[in-house]
């Protein structure tokens, strides 16, 4: 059997604008039916990945190949495949959306606006007013609806709930898991670090320009240190947990003790073993956390 | 013209349905005011040019002023309206292309399959036809005046002079092309290109002025402008005219097509 193309494979792709930085050496594949975030604070180098790979602007070095295709010499031709929300959406203030999607349509080689009606009700989209007079959500609900009407193979959304209320937000990441579902690759740049755990399959982690880490979501959030805050009957020795090698942030408060551990917690086990244990409570860290975690320790080492 | 290209000319033609009006209004109802005038004016205007220095009638195209083309050419048709047309075209081709980047709709529609270069010709198209359309509302209210009036302004000539404009103004459409493949601000585009629009004039005044300086007139398309209301269209000016627009315009999508969008 054929090994499936990939909808994204970049290798060592890199932008330099002088002496400026943008992007450098950045390596990572999106298959198709798969949801890849794309994590960063503003600056980090996301959306120069994404022009990069629009062929909006040219790399320095390295490629980039959006299914099997060259992003500079088949641009035209990937495009017709893709779907693209821009992290800025803007069009023009006295168009309105259907002149738009009509317009887009045209340029796809598309008779009529798809399922852009249907997703207008479902987004309560208004496409009659002028992009101008529509608040920065409801100009994004319109971005939205013409990155996706045409049913994309690839759908690249740069910060997608930008302006969004919380259930407009929850009706999008209801489409992209149906757009996952029906075969599409989503790459979705965000910082909302929320709504990437909720959606995402894979992430990656962008920082200086270079991509940091890649992994699927479930081994970030597992291999991240837990919370745990424990109630001793005694309290007494429970200060030599503190010197365990796996344990941090440790706090006594009565006989209430509470610390962070990751990887192997079998010495934290037996040590609580010889306490009576009257209550435990363990909490997974947020992606937040995780991210966060992920900065500082880069930044300090 | 392929679907793509026809749907883009026919929203950007849209998008400025307004400058039609907008251009061709002002400078046709000016047109008609001087057209309308001179039957009043004509006597007094005649003596007055006659007292002019040989210099000055040389250099801003005045000769004899005693019909009402000679007038509307030289009140009109030899500065105000190439200069007006010139920067409406830099105007024009700019929206299509930096105002698209400044707007974000460069973003969007280059996410759908259209390459770049096709992106320029529908800009310079879409210009070449709203230059047509100013110049055709402008002469149309030209002609309106004159019938109120009785001015008695010859259509064939007036319908001549007005034409003329349009390659010359087509030129710095294509130079507009051009500076957008160096700068995706428009400010910057049209600064500019309106500085090299009046710095032609100016060489091609110069020029004229002084005959030890006739050479500078080359660097400038105004040489190639001529009288057309009075001596017809040159065809071989106007055709090369619109060719140098057209070979600007390939320049421009060429640089275009190779610069970075940044965002």
């Amino acid at each position: 059997m054929a090994a499936e193309t990939a909808a994204i494979e970049t290798e060592a792709l890199t932008k330099r604008y002088g002496k400026h930085r943008g992007i450098e050496d950045v390596t990572f594949s999106v298959r198709p039916g798969e949801v890849f975030g794309f994590l960063g604070p503003n600056g980090a180098g996301k959306t120069t990945t994404i022009r990069t790979l629009l062929d909006l602007i040219h790399p320095t070095a390295g490629t980039a190949r959006l299914f099997g295709l060259d992003s500079r010499r088949d641009s035209v031709a990937i495009r017709a495949r893709l779907g693209n929300l821009p992290g800025d959406f803007g069009f023009g203030r006295e168009t309105p959306g259907r002149q738009a999607l009509h317009l887009l349509a045209r340029l796809r080689g598309i008779d009529g606006i798809g399922r852009a009606e249907e997703l207008a009700q479902r987004f309560r989209a208004d496409l009659d007013r002028p992009l101008g007079q529509l608040s920065r959500g409801n100009r994004q609900k319109i971005g939205l609806i013409l990155a996706t009407f045409h049913r994309p193979e690839l759908l690249i959304l740069d910060e997608p709930t930008s302006g969004l209320d919380p259930l407009m937000q929850e009706e999008f990441l209801a489409l992209v898991a149906e757009e996952r579902d029906r075969g599409a690759a989503v790459f979705l740049s965000s910082h909302e670090l929320d709504e990437v755990q909720r959606v995402c399959d894979r992430v990656g982690i962008v920082r200086g320009g270079r991509l940091v880490a890649v992994e699927r979501m479930a081994d970030l959030l597992g291999k991240a240190r837990r919370r745990f805050t424990v109630e001793l009957a005694d309290p007494a020795g429970a200060e030599r947990l503190r010197s365990l090698p796996e344990v941090a942030d440790f706090e006594l408060a009565g006989n209430r003790v509470s610390f962070s551990a990751g990887g192997d917690l079998d010495a934290v086990v037996r040590e609580l073993a010889g306490h009576h244990v009257v209550d435990i409570e363990a909490t997974h860290p947020s992606l937040e956390e995780v991210f966060l975690g992920y900065y500082d320790e880069r930044e300090a080492g | 013209m392929s679907r793509q290209l026809g749907a883009l000319v026919a929203t950007h033609l849209f998008d400025r349905r307004r400058s039609v009006w907008a251009w061709g209004i002002p400078l046709g109802l000016m047109s008609a005011f001087i057209v309308a005038i001179f039957p009043s004016v004509e006597s007094s205007i005649s003596k007055a040019v006659e007292g002019y220095p040989q210099g000055l009638k040389e250099a801003f195209g005045i000769g004899e002023l005693s019909n009402v083309e000679q007038y509307l050419h030289a009140e009109m048709l030899s500065l105000i309206v190439p200069l007006a047309l010139g920067y409406l075209a830099v105007r024009a081709v700019a929206s299509g292309l930096t105002g698209a980047a400044e707007a974000g709709r460069l973003d969007v529609l280059l996410s759908a399959p259209v390459s770049r270069t096709r992106l320029v010709a529908a800009g310079f198209l879409a210009t070449a036809v709203e230059l047509a359309l100013v110049l055709l509302v402008t002469g149309a209210l030209t002609g309106i005046g004159s019938l109120l009036s009785g001015a008695g302004l010859a259509a064939g000539p007036a319908i001549e002079g007005f034409a003329n404009v349009w390659p010359l103004a087509l030129l710095f459409a294509g130079l507009g092309i051009v500076a957008a493949g160096f700068s995706l601000r428009t400010s910057v585009v049209t600064g500019s290109v309106a500085g090299a629009l009046v710095a032609m004039y100016v060489l091609d005044l110069v020029g004229r002025l002084d005959p030890d300086l006739s050479g500078v007139r080359y660097l400038s398309v105004f040489k190639y402008y001529g009288n057309a209301i009075e001596e017809g269209i040159d065809p071989l000016a106007f055709a090369g005219v619109t060719l140098v627009a057209c070979l600007l315009a390939a320049v421009g999508a060429w640089l275009f097509e190779r610069r970075d969008l940044a965002a």
